[in-house]
């Protein structure tokens, strides 16, 4: 009867050991691994350190230029760089420039390497059936669990600081642009496809000179989602102490500061914002561009 | 009709009788919340106050996480929940201070833990290997502790962000004048974050250097022992300039005492058992049977409650003296 009121469960001994067992050989795979996967990571960490002082040590009306320029010759909206500069003046002066900036280094990195790592991988996924069943459960684990389940064997991995908060702020953020690359270059209309290769397109020609134009609307649209999906992760990433926005709002969470709190998380989503705009401006300029050549 | 109103009726006056029988088997005492905060041993002492409360003195008992700086503040303003077992005060002192004088909140066991303590921590091997014992033996070698971003500079690791020892590591960084001597200071973040980076400087034999406190799980297993940081140089110091983050001058210092307290809301002592308040005030847990309590629940991954059975079943002798003799039946019974 017991076998129907109660679950049928592993003995409590074995479960400990079964857990133990995946503790234990994990601690010795850092003790023989870590070292070398740090080392393997350290020119990324570098790259970061370099990127971060940089911005750092600009002064700030030069930074404060080259974002003008970016976001007007991203979106040709004069309204859009105004305001751009504007929200950037106010962050300075409300004290929050040094955050900002160690954020934007993370953020713009991080992207960086997602989009370089995702969409080839979004490609080899449009271009296999068998690839993307495999690929697309592993992209629905890194977008639903629970970021301190991986955050704590990262941090024992690599220790606290930028490339482990980079990784995570990866793990997050790149599904959206693999599985846009990989619906963009599907959506390609078969019969574009077979005027292609009756022209006797190579297999390179097809992928760089047709599938990956036409798709570009939605990659753009997976590297927006990217970005987004990076900034949100800016104050766990803060958790496992890399600098930026995300300290001061963990300090403000654990202290009650209802301003500070507010002040940090508001520049973080004029940050999104400005990443958002600009890059679907982008996105919208291409389509307009394939649109016309129809 | 009338005869099923009458049947219910009669059903619910049964209900209603056989719980007030079921009270009466013990103190009166109603519903009372304690705050489990997020760290081992707190876990535990509230887990081991829900079941005396509840088996010993008829309480029903609800554990709500917190932290300590949320936990305290919801206390303060709200006066819940009625219980912190184990608060830090040094993080709190002020207002509690204050909340104590306007009878708000009131500080019932002023070392539920004895022997505990905070402060800078190195790794016990390197403390050996290289004969380090002061604060100035350590800080006269950054080369010991190289910081991941620079490893030319010395790396210590802060407190989380938002918790009082992460302003007072970085107002002594200043005071130690450690900068000059070629240190900088690691971000840890979070309580995960400070774990997880002795948990890997332990796994891969590395040194570590950085604030934590004892006793803990991670503290005896990973072996960290307390720098001797010279004397304590006044209340003054330490309460105006080391833990305002404003304060330009700190001076050079050894860490507060830790006062380790559990604090209760005023709710708990007008309507909370009589019986209950003095076991709150009675309980103390020595440094060595906390840490081995904590040995056990981190080599069992067992979770609070778990240990708090476990340490119920292993340590009457100690227990038993904390609350009544018909408590300590009741909840002998219950085990």
């Amino acid at each position: 009867m017991s076998l129907f009121t109660e679950f049928p469960k592993m003995g409590r001994t074995d479960l400990r050991d079964f857990k133990k067992g995946i503790d234990e050989s994990f601690r010795d795979f850092t003790f023989n691994y870590g070292e070398a996967i740090e080392t393997f990571f350290d020119p990324l960490l570098f790259f970061l350190v370099w990127l971060e002082k940089l911005f750092l040590n600009t002064p700030w009306p030069i930074i404060i230029v080259i974002i003008a320029v970016l976001v007007y010759f991203g979106s040709r909206s004069i309204k859009l760089t105004i305001g751009a500069v504007l929200a950037f003046l106010v962050i300075g002066y409300l004290d929050m420039w040094d955050d900002t900036m160690a954020t934007l280094a993370i953020i713009s990195v991080a992207t960086i390497v997602c989009i370089s790592v995702g969409i080839p991988i979004g490609i080899l996924m449009a271009r296999s059936e068998r690839t993307q069943t495999l690929i697309t459960p592993i992209l629905d684990v890194m977008q639903t669990i629970p970021s301190f389940v991986y955050l704590i064997p990262v941090v024992m991995l690599l220790g606290i600081g930028k490339v482990p908060g980079l990784l995570a702020v990866c793990i997050y953020a790149i599904p959206p642009i693999v599985r846009l690359t990989n619906l963009g270059i599907r959506l390609v209309d078969k019969d574009v496809m077979e005027a292609s290769e009756a022209f006797g397109a190579s297999y390179r020609q097809k992928l760089l000179g047709v599938q990956i134009p036409l798709a570009l609307p939605n990659i753009f649209a997976g590297v927006n989602q990217t970005i987004m999906m990076a900034l949100s992760m800016v104050v766990i990433a803060s958790m496992i102490g890399v600098k930026g926005l995300g300290v001061p709002v963990l300090r403000a969470i654990s202290n009650q500061y209802l301003a500070l709190g507010v002040m940090n998380g508001l520049a973080i989503v004029v940050l999104a914002i400005l990443f958002d705009r600009v890059s679907q401006k982008i996105g919208k300029r291409l389509q307009a561009h394939t649109e016309s050549t129809k | 009709m009338n005869r099923l109103i009458t049947s219910m009726f009669l059903a619910m006056a049964t209900i209603f009788l056989a719980s007030a029988a079921f009270a009466d088997g013990h103190d009166t005492c109603g519903d009372i919340t304690i705050a489990e905060m997020d760290w081992a041993s707190a876990e535990l002492i509230a887990n081991i106050d829900k079941i005396i409360l509840e088996e010993g003195y008829g309480c029903s008992v609800e554990l709500i996480p917190g932290a300590t700086m949320t936990t305290f503040a919801s206390m303060d303003t709200k006066g819940e929940p009625d219980v912190a077992p184990e608060l830090w005060a040094n993080a709190v002192q002020t207002p509690l201070a204050k909340a104590e004088d306007e009878g708000r909140l009131f500080m019932l066991n002023g070392a539920p833990i004895t022997g505990a303590g905070e402060g800078w921590m190195i790794t016990s091997k390197t403390a050996e290997a290289n004969g380090l014992k002061t604060l100035d033996d350590v800080l006269a070698r950054p080369d010991l502790f190289p910081h991941p971003e620079d490893p030319s500079k010395g790396g210590i690791v802060t407190c989380p962000s938002g918790w009082g020892c992460q302003i007072a590591t970085n107002q002594l960084f200043k005071a130690f004048d450690m900068e000059a001597k070629g240190w900088m200071l690691i971000d840890s973040g979070s309580s995960a974050g400070l774990n997880g980076s002795i948990e890997k400087a332990v796994t891969r034999d590395e040194s570590w250097f950085g604030y934590y406190w004892g006793p803990t799980v991670l503290a005896s297993s990973a072996g960290l022992t307390l720098l001797d940081m010279g004397a304590f140089s006044g209340n003054d110091n330490w309460d105006n300039c080391v833990m305002d983050p404003e304060c330009q001058d700190p001076e050079p210092t050894g860490w507060v005492v830790s006062e380790v307290t559990s604090v209760v809301a005023a709710n708990f002592i007008e309507n909370g058992p009589k019986a209950g308040k003095a076991y709150i005030e009675n309980r103390s847990f020595p440094a060595a049977v906390m840490s081995e309590m904590l040995m056990y629940m981190n080599s069992n991954q067992a979770s609070g409650e778990d240990a708090a059975y476990e340490f119920l079943a292993k340590h009457p002798d100690l227990w038993t003296t904390w609350v009544t003799p018909e408590a300590a039946s009741l909840i002998k019974e219950a085990l």
